[in-house]
């Protein structure tokens, strides 16, 4: 007769053979025989990751606290716990947390402040902040004052969690790496893209009555911005949304002052300004300064067309959109008041999201169209084409975590950002709307262009069609032909500075485009002399690849 | 005060030690570095060393390879390049100054006349003897303690264009540059006219009433009451009300910072608001130092101006 | 308390109407605050469809859910406590150092310079463009390692209140009867004694209101807060100011931090209103 306690025993050791996850397992963390881990978030965000023992590298294991002791401090732009780029922090720090030991505290800061409180600390050598979320054109500023640290060596090391450069778009790869050198961590990939009401445009009887007034078809979408002007013109002021008795408009805007109302001029103006041809010269395919000797572009009459052409579009628009930001401009659309908004990637998945958006089912992406008119810098005169451009933009933040040389626990740090940026999560964070990580990489797009499947999607309750157009507008954007170049410069935040308040005092009727724009331009040649032009302008040239 | 025992410093000492030290010297720093451009630089010098444990053995990963850290030194280098008076020309050749100038002139200009009216009027209105005096007083004093920024972020829903309580009046208030100041003023009128306003009435209720019953037995004018004998007890109370009213607008942020960043364009920049986003984002000490003290002369300017006056009422 | 026209008997009906008119604007200055109760207990739901009207008895559905998730936080209830630290210490520290000048100037006379010049030197420090020392204090407590903690912010706000504490006390001390002291140093007081044991306890109440004033304005105060708190200290201002949210219209928390962050001070002002009047006059008005 056994001993009751040994079969006891038994039976226990039996029971936890039997049983797939291991004695070590944590709150949110479940590590399975097969070799899978499961990431398991708090209810209020309801994600579970399920990843490999591989791809979380050889420093997190089960039982392992490799940072232990260790305290992790990240900087971020405040949208709270469960808003924008902050809330994947919130969502992620448990898991962090139980797979390394340490301690993770996230500072939050409104985006206004973020290059403020960033530099603050980095600028007067303080050190509080071992990583920051930045925006990319922090990036000047950032590499001149060697106040980050390059992350190829932990990336190839294989002992944190793995993520690929190479999922990537070339513009966006672009944007996380100094001269060839890795720095920034897989995370948003910002641009914009035009969203449209997909059920206005192709009703019939819209489009029987613009077809009379406008004497073409109506395009669905279109396919040049004077076309997108027509259509907003068309639509604005009549009451299309069923839910209040508004009258509502043709497009809306986000062009509030210091938020992130310069980019629609930005990205706008790129097919009026650029003038299009096979290589990089003086006159060609330049949009800031002129890469010879630094002088602004920005007043060019290229520009200052697209100034008025964006005061016009404003015009079929809310007034009150010159004080709005983001939020504001995109609960307009999402409640179904606007036909247009071209803004970054989060507008379609909040549009999912039924709590907030009337427009489920409802939303078209593309490509933001092109000008079919554009400044000739050769030539000194406007053109007017039929073969109009695909042009791109990696406008924006794309927002993302960099290591802070000033910090004391870069490796810890590294291996919280790593572990957002590893494809089970960021395909996760891509399907959602509240996360502010918008997609761009190739895991993220339906096949055959990428490797995610529609299922993924429409399981997370997308629209099939919504989810189609969005992915497909973004895949266009990030791979055109012709692309905005992003200026990454020291001194972009003051140019971008003083651009903004100029354009916002256009847009809000103080000054008129040529004034602001070249007051903009007088203004970008102090700074430039102050900064020092010679090494302003071999910043500028090799940022845009010029070659003597 | 009559008595001129030395002790008379320990007790003053402390305050006036105190002032200096807060207020003195940081002044002081501050024009030294408006004549000087202030850069900082940071040099970083990485190595990759093996982890040791407590014991000091090599800490070995899950594979059995040693483990690696990167241990930074970190040095942070602070230049100070004489410019002499090179800031203070950028500040007075700025455009964004001019305008920030024009704005906080207009700014003060209309919300201290507005608030001391208003004030006054209503102290006028409030020292008949009404009912529920003491209620409605009691309301009044609420809006000088709602934090200005948060009264700033109220009032953002308040004057929302697209829905807001005021939405239907179809006033631009906060995307027209002229209504947006005229928002920051309404938010400051608002919160500061019940100072104005209580502080008056405490003055009128002060004045004894056989002074005014004398008057009255003198002449049967109201004016002539008014003049000889109402005014000699409002008139210090609104020196001290202007001042501190002036110096307080001068140094306007709270509100602009919440409800309009200084938009749209640079519509509602304040000097203040202008200087702190300068100095602070891109950390250029020199310039923004010069900035404040352009706004420092004006205080100056105004207080030596009051300085006779405010003798008499603290004499 | 005498009548504002000397000497007219007002017609009923011309006090009635100024009755009204008095009512009338006192609600126009209420609205905003009642505006900010109305939207915090609105459901985020509810904001824009009975945002127009803004009348609670016709589709009042409050709740206290804003509240709740606001309180619950713990970034939330971080910022009122540091509130409250830094501003119970800052007024303290003010009283401390504000009381025995204010005492000095009412009660001796300084023959270099006159009273009145150093009190209006006291007063004149509140012209100082607080713009104007916020570098050079960000740069002096990062020195001394004090950045982002409750001292910096108390040492800094004790400053900017002193005047307040100086100026108000003064003009209290002089209301008092000199010949109580008098008697105290007959009987073989120090001046210290007569300071404590005899002025102080009569001014009491008066103290009491400056340093309800005086915290109202720390609670409030926002460019400091906001520039030298980082992470770990952030008073309740610094804290509101982070609900702008990029992804929505969030009214309904802007209202409730809002709310959350004045509730205090103007708790406090209900309070001591009595007082408060006496001290907001700063020693203009006599008697």
């Amino acid at each position: 007769m056994a001993n009751t306690r040994t079969i006891a025993a038994a039976a226990l050791i039996g029971l936890a053979a039997a049983s797939p996850s291991l004695a070590q397992d944590t709150k949110h963390v479940k590590w399975l025989d097969d070799g899978t881990v499961e990431l398991t978030m708090d209810p209020e965000y309801g994600g579970v990751i399920k990843t490999t023992r591989e791809e979380l590298g050889a420093l997190f294991g089960p039982g392992q606290k490799p940072f232990e002791g260790q305290e992790v401090t990240v900087l971020s732009l405040d949208s709270g716990p469960k808003g924008g780029i902050s809330g994947p922090l919130y969502a992620f720090r448990p898991i962090w947390e139980e797979l390394s030991g340490a301690k993770l505290n996230i500072a939050l800061t409104p985006i206004s402040e973020l290059y403020t409180k960033t530099f603050l600390d980095l600028r007067n050598g303080t050190g509080e902040y071992d990583a920051m979320i930045v925006g990319a054109f922090f990036y000047g500023d950032l590499i001149a004052g060697n106040y980050i640290l390059p992350v190829d060596d932990w990336y190839n090391s294989g002992d944190y969690p793995k993520w690929s450069y190479d999922a990537m778009p070339a513009s966006l790869r672009n944007i996380y790496t100094w001269g060839g050198v890795g720095y920034g961590v897989l995370s948003d990939a910002d641009g914009q893209v035009l969203y449209y009401r997909r059920d206005l445009l192709t009703n019939p009887e819209h489009q029987a009555a613009f077809k009379g007034e406008y004497g073409y078809d109506l395009p669905v979408p279109p396919t040049t911005l004077q076309q997108l002007r027509d259509i907003a013109k068309y639509f604005n002021g009549k009451d299309f949304d069923a839910n209040d008795p508004e009258p509502d408009s043709g497009a809306v805007l986000h062009l509030k002052v210091r938020e992130q109302g310069l980019y629609h001029f930005t990205t706008l103006a790129t097919s009026f300004a650029m003038t299009p041809g096979p290589e990089l010269t003086k006159t060609t395919n330049v949009y800031w300064f002129d890469p010879e000797d630094m002088t602004p572009l920005i007043n060019s009459p290229g520009h200052v067309k697209a100034l008025d052409f964006l005061k016009e579009l404003a015009q079929y628009g809310p007034p009150a959109q010159v004080s709005w930001s983001l939020g504001e401009a995109w609960d307009y659309f999402l409640r179904g008041k606007a036909v247009f908004n071209f803004s970054y990637g989060d507008v379609s998945p909040l549009a999912q999201d039924e709590t907030r958006s009337k427009i489920k089912g409802k939303v078209g992406a593309a490509i933001l169209p092109a000008s079919d008119t554009y400044w000739d810098m050769n030539t000194k005169a406007f053109v007017t084409t039929q073969e109009v451009r695909k042009v791109g933009n990696v406008t924006g933040g794309s927002w993302h975590g960099v290591i802070s040389s000033l910090g004391d626990a870069p490796e810890a740090s590294y291996s919280f950002l790593s572990l957002m940026a590893i494809k089970p999560a960021s395909k996760w964070l891509a399907t959602y709307g509240w996360d502010g990580v918008d997609p761009g990489y190739k895991y993220q797009f339906l096949e055959p262009l990428g490797e995610a499947k529609l299922e993924d999607y429409t399981n997370a309750g997308w629209d099939a069609t919504d989810v189609k157009e969005y992915l497909q507008a973004y895949y266009d954007n990030f791979n055109a032909p012709t692309l905005l170049p992003y200026l990454r410069i020291t001194g972009t935040q003051e140019y971008f500075d003083v651009l903004d308040s100029n354009l916002s005092a256009a847009m809000s009727g103080s000054k008129t485009s040529q004034q602001a724009l070249d007051d903009t331009a007088a203004a970008w040649e102090q700074i430039t002399d102050r900064l020092g032009r010679d090494k302003q302008l071999a910043a500028y040239q090799q940022a845009i690849g010029w070659k003597q | 005060m009559r008595w001129t025992n030395r002790v008379r410093w320990v007790f003053l000492a402390p305050a006036i030690a105190w002032v200096l030290v807060f207020t003195l010297f940081p002044l002081v720093y501050s024009l030294y570095a408006s004549l000087h451009n202030v850069t900082n630089e940071t040099i970083v010098e990485r190595a990759v060393v093996p982890m040791l444990d407590a014991t000091g053995k090599p800490v070995l990963k899950t594979d059995g390879t040693p483990r690696t850290k990167t241990e930074i030194k970190r040095e942070t280098v602070t230049k100070w390049e004489w410019v002499g008076l090179r800031n203070f020309g950028r500040v007075f050749r700025d455009p964004q100054v001019a305008e920030a100038v024009r704005v906080t002139a207009i700014f003060v200009v209309v919300a201290v006349s507005l608030e001391m009216l208003l004030g006054l009027l209503l102290a006028f209105l409030f020292n008949r003897n009404l009912p529920m005096r003491s209620l409605l007083r009691t309301i009044m004093i609420l809006p000088i303690f709602a934090t200005p920024v948060a009264a700033g972020y109220l009032f953002f829903t308040i004057f929302y264009e697209e829905g807001g309580p005021l939405g239907w009046t179809g006033i631009p208030f906060l995307s027209h540059p002229g209504w947006a100041l005229a928002s920051i003023i309404i938010v400051d009128v608002w919160q500061w006219t019940p100072f104005c306003f209580l502080v008056f009435l405490a003055a009128l209720q002060s004045i004894p009433e056989d002074a005014i019953e004398a008057a009255r037995l003198d002449t049967d004018s109201s004016v002539a009451v008014w003049l000889h004998v109402v005014m000699p007890f409002l008139q210090p109370v609104i020196i001290i009300v202007l001042l501190l009213r002036l110096a307080e607008a001068l140094k306007v942020f709270d509100v602009v910072a919440s409800l309009t960043v200084g938009g749209p364009g640079n519509a509602t920049q304040s000097v203040s608001y202008l200087a702190f986003r300068t100095g602070l984002r891109f950390f250029d000490v020199g310039y923004a130092s010069a900035l404040a003290y352009l706004l420092l002369a004006v205080m100056m300017v105004i207080v030596t101006f009051f300085f006779k006056r405010m003798r008499t009422v603290y004499a | 308390m005498p009548d504002a026209t000397p000497g007219r008997r007002s017609k009923p009906l011309a006090q009635a109407l100024w009755s009204l008119l008095a009512i009338a604007i006192t609600l126009v200055f209420l609205f905003p605050l009642y505006w900010a109760v109305s939207t915090a207990l609105r459901n985020p739901a509810d904001t824009f469809t009975v945002a127009g009207l803004g009348i609670p008895w016709i589709d009042f559905r409050p709740t206290l859910d804003n509240f709740r998730t606001e309180l619950s936080t713990p970034e939330g209830l971080k910022a009122l406590r540091t509130s409250i630290v830094v501003s119970v210490s800052a007024v303290i520290l003010a009283l401390l150092l504000g009381m025995p000048a204010a005492y000095a100037l009412a009660r001796f006379r300084f023959l270099r310079w006159k009273n009145s010049d150093i009190t209006i030197w006291f007063l004149s420090q509140r012209v100082l463009p607080p713009v104007a020392t916020l570098l050079p204090f960000y740069i002096i407590f990062r020195s001394f390692d004090l950045l982002d903690t409750p001292l910096a912010l108390i040492l800094v706000n004790a400053t900017f209140i002193l005047p307040f504490v100086v100026v108000i006390l003064r003009q209290s001390f002089l209301d008092l009867p000199v010949e109580l002291e008098e008697a105290a140093l007959v009987d073989g007081a120090t001046h210290f004694g007569a300071f404590t044991k005899v002025a102080l306890p009569l001014v009491a109440p008066a103290a009491a209101a400056t340093g309800l004033i005086i915290f109202g304005f720390v609670w409030n105060e926002f460019l400091f807060a906001s520039s030298l708190g980082i992470t770990e200290t952030k008073t309740m201002p610094a804290h509101m100011a982070g609900a702008v949210d990029t992804r929505g219209v969030q009214f309904w928390f802007m209202a409730t931090r809002a709310l959350i962050a004045m509730v205090p001070p103007v708790l406090l002002a209900l309070f001591a209103q009595r007082y408060i009047v006496r001290g907001l006059t700063l020693g203009a008005v006599k008697g």
